[in-house]
């Protein structure tokens, strides 16, 4: 991992744009590191889950991903025990606020650089918005680059979230409306 | 010999790509609600924003603001207002920014 010797500790989206140490503040500078990052993300990574409190759910899925019949291996990922090792941490559950320093010390524990992915309805801010006890939202507490929604995201859809998240598959979420396909075009009600 | 094996043999490739088509089991997954405009009135938009156990519907206006990233697909819209929604199908959502995953559904039904 060269790009991560040289000091940085920067993720690949713009949710960790604001942890720059370095101080390399021009868009081209971020552009090229984002470029370098995502070669190198783009071979081989190890996943650290962080469950911070889900209903395990979601945890299922992603235990699926190691099974034969989506076998995440052949993608070139892999899950490591210790985030000392991992390069991508996937985040789920809606970040029980008595879990912010071990979510705090698990993000600093990873080298860089790293992603950091939220994965599942309580993790993006949907079950629990206003609950005392929870932030209810992973991006409060750590930069979030990639957001996988579904409750819990099927194992392809994990999939599709790591593949988004190290730049090999392009989101479309952008593009839909969710506007049911015989009321598109025309317009008028 | 399955053909996979053969091929992975010629081409001296271990590892295979994301998958190109969806596998079967996409069918059967939940998936989060698609609107129809023109079935959804005033009227409808409020029951299904009460429905909503995880608050990833709310009103402004005269536009449905859906909240993707909130949606559990648990079909109670669904149940609601049948012949205003029907499931998207989509389910490979993931997305680098979070407002990607807010969506804006025009009620072009009458208002009342």
């Amino acid at each position: 991992m060269n790009a991560g010797s040289d000091g940085t500790r920067t993720g690949i989206g713009a949710g960790s744009a604001g942890q720059d140490p370095a101080g390399q503040g021009t868009a081209e500078v971020a552009r090229q590191l984002r470029d370098t990052i995502a070669a190198q993300f783009g071979r081989s990574l190890h996943i650290r889950t962080l469950d911070t409190g889900s209903c395990a759910v979601c945890e299922q899925e992603i235990r699926l991903l190691s099974a034969p019949y989506y076998d995440l291996h052949r993608l070139g990922f892999f899950f490591t025990p210790a985030p000392r090792h991992a390069d991508l941490l996937l985040v789920t559950g809606p970040m029980v606020r008595a879990f912010d320093g071990a979510a705090r010390k698990t993000y600093e524990a990873m080298p860089g650089p790293k992603v950091v992915v939220a994965t599942g309805a309580c993790a993006l801010g949907g079950v629990y918005p206003a609950d005392p006890f929870v932030h209810g939202n992973v991006g409060e507490v750590l930069p979030v680059d990639v957001w996988i929604p579904g409750c819990p995201p099927s194992p392809l859809a994990l999939l599709q979230g790591l593949g988004v998240a190290v730049g090999r598959l392009a989101e479309k979420t952008p593009g839909l409306t969710f506007i049911a396909g015989q009321d598109i075009p025309g317009g008028a009600g | 010999m399955p053909f996979w094996f053969a091929r992975g043999l010629r081409r001296g490739v271990v590892t295979t790509r994301y998958p190109a088509r969806s596998d079967g089991s996409a069918a059967f997954l939940p998936t989060p609600p698609a609107f129809r405009p023109r079935q959804l009135t005033g009227q409808t938009a409020d029951r299904l924003v009460a429905v909503c156990p995880s608050m990833a519907l709310r009103r402004q206006d005269d536009v449905l603001i859906f909240d993707v990233g909130a949606c559990t697909a648990c079909g109670r819209c669904a149940e609601a207002a049948p012949d205003a929604i029907t499931p998207s199908g989509e389910f490979e959502l993931g997305a680098t920014a979070r407002s990607a995953l807010v969506k804006r559904i025009p009620i072009r039904g009458e208002t009342r």
